[in-house]
Order: structure tokens, then sequence, then C-alpha cells
């Protein structure tokens, strides 16, 4: 398999009273050819800004401070704003929260599309409205002939997903960023667009970085999963691995803080004492360490990086100690 | 304000045609306004001069919205220091009494009815900027102009069927708002005598010649006060209108 986004040593920085200070840190990952890759983490901890660097869409006051990006083999952060606008949208393109504010309010969706699919592909404004009612069908909206004609007001929310996925799709391309694509949406909903997501990586070859806090999104939907926290990565490995044996303590603190009908009521929800790092109070060392159960004084003198261990990476300095403990 | 457009039909005299016998009457069955000092029928002056004022205030309007649009554009799309010279720029402007501006740029250019709705249009431009500039951000953080950029777009593009579009409501109540400020701004430049000129009549002309009266000949200065007032208070209530439909229609769009 080849790998169609290469990050690294990703490192993005705000301003603060003491200078710029990073918010991503040396973050390094990969994705292969047809992967479902996801991205979890709590608010903070630099999930989205990593799909906006993808997208080359960061805007003051945060920075691209360094890195690399290679896409297809391709470093397109070398790249002026003008060549990779032919990135965005053919090679990587991205779906959000928020399908509502994602379009514009004022134009019909099938306008939207068709929009889309002509910046990509030199044909006919027909044709491309029949490649647009083409691709809403495929993404499962009922009678698309006559959607094409609705503005964004008239639909729910799941649908406008759909028209959101469809017009990230109208470009062909061969990566798919989800930011939290199915946060704002109910259970049920959310549970058909990752069938919907599922369905189109696998008819279309597609990646897809899925980036959710919501860790039984993410287990069910994803090959491999990414934690973050504090703009570093912690652990990266198998999905499957990764929640039934959770390496770093940070992992193992935000699988023990979940939620659901089997947690009895009458027990306090296990949380992780104490705040994510500000930008401009960052933790020498390792970022977590204030937070950890485990922490020695040696977890705040050197940065722990990211280490094989069982088959996954892991970034912990105590993590050989602390196998043990777990298992 | 559709009656001065017509005016040429329904006026009930030549406006230009002096009965000197005839000066100053008071309103009355041939007169429904009375005559002005040289005798002239103040009905058919109002209509012929409200046809002057409303042209002038639909010239400066359209003037100051192509002014203001590009200038509250380049700013907000732009940014960074081009933005900061463009609003530090429109600031200054708008800190100078507006007449005080008008008057110079009319006394250097001269009064007729071609400066006189560039220099009102000009005056109004940076009110217009502003609003437009702040509109233009606010369209940019917006997500499906961000969406849209992920997509793709080129910027020129992103402006054109993403922004101007989502801004244009806004733009129609500066517009009418504008067009309220010219007519009241032509008829003081006009009233001071730096508008329209004689024998030519504009509402502010005519109050002019009316004020020096006012004692003797209430009407002369009454009627024209009047004209203007209810055009103003008409562009307002028109632009509150627009403002209104623009609100509920947002209600709906965030349901």
């Amino acid at each position: 398999m080849s790998k169609v986004i290469d990050v690294r040593n990703l490192t993005l920085t705000v301003p603060t009273s003491k200078g710029r200070a990073p918010v991503i840190e040396n973050l390094s990952f990969a994705i292969e050819q047809g992967e479902k890759l996801g991205l979890v983490g709590e608010s903070g901890s630099g999930k989205s800004l990593t799909a906006y660097s993808l997208m080359r869409l960061i805007k003051e006051p945060v920075r691209i401070e360094s890195g690399e990006l290679f896409i297809n083999g391709v470093d397109v952060m070398k790249l002026s704003e003008s060549e990779f606008r032919k990135y965005r949208g053919s090679e990587i393109a991205m779906i959000y929260q928020d399908p509502m504010s994602a379009l514009n309010p004022i134009m019909k969706i099938g306008d939207q599309i068709v929009e889309s699919i002509l910046l990509h592909k030199k044909i006919s404004r027909k044709e491309a409205l029949k490649l647009a009612v083409g691709l809403l069908e495929s993404v499962g909206i009922p009678e698309p002939e006559e959607r094409v004609n609705s503005y964004p007001f008239e639909m729910s929310g799941g649908m406008l997903q759909r028209v959101v996925i469809a017009i990230a799709l109208s470009g062909e391309p061969k990566v798919l960023i989800a930011d939290e694509a199915t946060t704002a949406l109910d259970v049920t909903t959310q549970e058909r667009v990752l069938t919907l997501l599922n369905r189109l990586a696998e008819e279309r070859n597609l990646s897809v970085l899925l980036i959710t806090h919501d860790l039984g999104v993410a287990a069910q939907f994803s090959d491999r999963i990414n934690v973050m926290y504090g703009g570093r990565l912690v652990e990266q490995g198998r999905t499957k691995e990764v929640f039934t044996a959770p390496q770093h303590p940070y992992t193992r603190a935000l699988l023990d803080s979940r939620c659901d009908y089997t947690v009895d009521v009458n027990k306090p929800i296990k949380s992780i004492a104490g705040q994510p790092p500000r930008p401009d109070n960052r933790p020498t060392g390792c970022v977590f360490a204030p937070r950890c159960e485990h922490a020695i004084g040696a977890c705040s003198d050197t940065v722990p990086e990211l280490r094989n261990v069982i088959g996954r990476e892991v970034a912990c300095i105590r993590i050989d100690e602390l196998k043990s403990v777990s298992s | 304000m559709g009656l001065c457009l017509l005016c040429p039909w329904i006026a009930p005299y030549d406006p230009y045609e002096i009965g000197a016998s005839d000066a100053f009457l008071g309103p009355s069955k041939a007169n429904w306004m009375g005559t002005d000092d040289l005798g002239r029928d103040l009905l058919s002056r109002i209509l012929y001069g409200g046809r002057i004022t409303i042209l002038v205030a639909i010239a400066a309007t359209i003037i100051a919205l192509v002014i203001g649009t590009a200038w509250g554009l380049a700013a907000g799309v732009r940014r960074g220091w081009l933005d900061e010279v463009l609003m530090r720029t429109a600031d200054a402007t708008m800190a100078i009494p507006q007449i005080l501006f008008g008057l110079v740029c009319i006394s250097a250019v001269g009064a007729s009815v071609i400066s006189l709705p560039i220099v009102v249009g000009v005056l109004l431009a940076p009110t217009t900027a502003r609003m437009a500039r702040s509109a233009v951000v606010t369209e940019l953080s917006s997500q499906y102009v961000v969406a849209a950029q992920a997509s793709g777009f080129t910027r020129t593009r992103l402006i054109w069927s993403e922004v101007m579009p989502n801004i244009a409501p806004q733009l129609l109540v500066q517009l009418s708002i504008n067009a309220a400020a010219a007519v009241m701004l032509e008829a003081t430049l006009s009233f001071i005598g730096l508008g329209i000129q004689p024998p030519n009549a504009s509402w502010g002309t005519l109050m002019l010649q009316g004020y020096a009266k006012i004692w003797n000949t209430y009407w002369f200065v009454t009627f024209p006060a009047l004209a203007v007032t209810i055009t103003i208070l008409a562009f307002n209530a028109y632009g509150e209108r627009i403002r209104k439909n623009l609100d509920s229609r947002k209600s709906t769009v965030n349901e």
C-alpha cells in the first residue's frame, strides 16, 4: 500500500504573551491508500488544526512553523498557493461538523455541487448538473432530480451532511477529511452517515481521516487510531488493539472516562483531573505529565518520542514499566 | 416620488413661466401651493425640483455604493496593512463634517448637476465602505466560505459566488439609508447656494429662495421642506422594511 498523505514534523504556533508557542509539535503520521484513520483527542488537542493544515487552510494568528506534507509523494508545503489550489477538492476534500453552515445559504444545492464540479472538470453546466444528480443519488438522497432545486434551509441536518459529502466527492479526491462530521447529528443519523462514508470509502478506494472526540464513532469506523494530546501524538495503532489494550496513560484514562448505558449511574464517572495545557503554559517534557497518575520526575525532563511497543507507537518514557502494570 | 418623474405631464404650469403680476400668491385653487417671487407655480416647481433632487440622490447613491463596496471589499479581503490604510482613511474622512467637506469640494469643482452627485456620492462612500468591510469579514470567516475555499475556489470566484450574494441584502439596506442621506445633503448644499443653480431648481434651491421671505410667504419655504421630509422618511421606511424582511429570512435560515 502507498502513503497518500505523509505528514512529517508538523509544527504550528500561535502568538502568546511570551512569544510564539506551539499548538502542534512535531506531528508525524501517514495515511495509506484506502485506509480509514481515526484521529481522537479532547478539545484543544489540535485535531482540527491538523485537518486544516492538510488543506493548507491555516489562517493567522496560527502559523505553520515547519514540517513537510507529502501528498502522493509531492511535498505540497513547498508549492505556491495557486499551485496548491489544484490539490484542494481533487486530492483532498473535507466535510465539516455543521453541514448547515458549510453550505451557502442562498444558493440551490444543485448549483453548489455544479460549481464545485466545474472547478475540477471542463464540461458544460448541463453535464455537470447530470453528474450532480448522480452524486446526490450515490450519497443516498431520495429524488435527487428535484432536490437539486432545494435551498439548504429546506433540508434536514442529515440530508445536508450528505450534500456536503456529495460536494466533497465532486472533485474525485483520494482523501476525505471528516472533521467532527457526525458530531452535530443525532445518533441514528450519525450511524447512517458513517455507514455511507464506509461504503463510499470502499467503492472509491478513498482514504478517510475521521476526526472526532467520540471514541465510539472512532472505534466503529476506523482501521487505525491516532490519539492526540496537547498537539502531540501520544499513541497510534490498530483500532482494535488500542481499544482493548491501551498503552499510553492518556489513552487509558480517556477510555476509562467513557460512559455509556453499561456504566453504573450511581458511581461517579471517572475523569482526568486538570485541564489540557494552554499554549502559553506548556509543560516541559511530556505534555501529559501534569495530569498523569503515573508521572515521575523524569517525565518533565525529556519529550518522549514515539516508540514501537508491541506493534504500535507510544510516546511515554515509562511505557516498559507500565506495560507490566496493565497486564 | 413617482409624481416627480411624471412632472412634465402632470405639472399644472410651466415651471419657468414668469407671471410678474402673480408673484407671492398664497395657496389657491389655481395654484395649489401658491406662487414664488417671480409668479411661477410652486407645485410645478416642486415637482420639477424633485426630479432633479431625486436624480442627484440616485446618482450619488449609486456612486457611493460602487466606491464604498469596492473600498470595503478591498479592505475586507486583503486585510493586513491595506485594510488599515483604507479603514483609517475612511475614519479620517468621516471625522470631517460632511457639509464642510462638501462645501470645499463644490467650491473647488464648481456646482453643477454633474459635480453634485459625484461629491455627495464620495461623501457617503466611507460609511458604505465600513459597512461593506464588516459584512465581507463576517462572510469570509463563515464556514461555507472556508468550505468553498477547501474545494478549490479561487479568491475571485469566492468573492463573486459566495461573498457578494450574501452581503447584497445588507448593501440594499445601506442603499436606502444612503438615498435618504443624499436627498438631505443635496438639499443642504443647494440651500446654502452650492447646489443646483437657478433657473433650475431643486428642493434645496427652492427652500433657499423661500427662506428669505419666510415671514411674508410661509408656503414658499414650507412646501419644498415638506417634500424633502416626506422623501427622506420614505427612503428610511423602505430601508427599515428591507431590514425587517432580511431579519425574518435570516431566522428561517437558522432554524
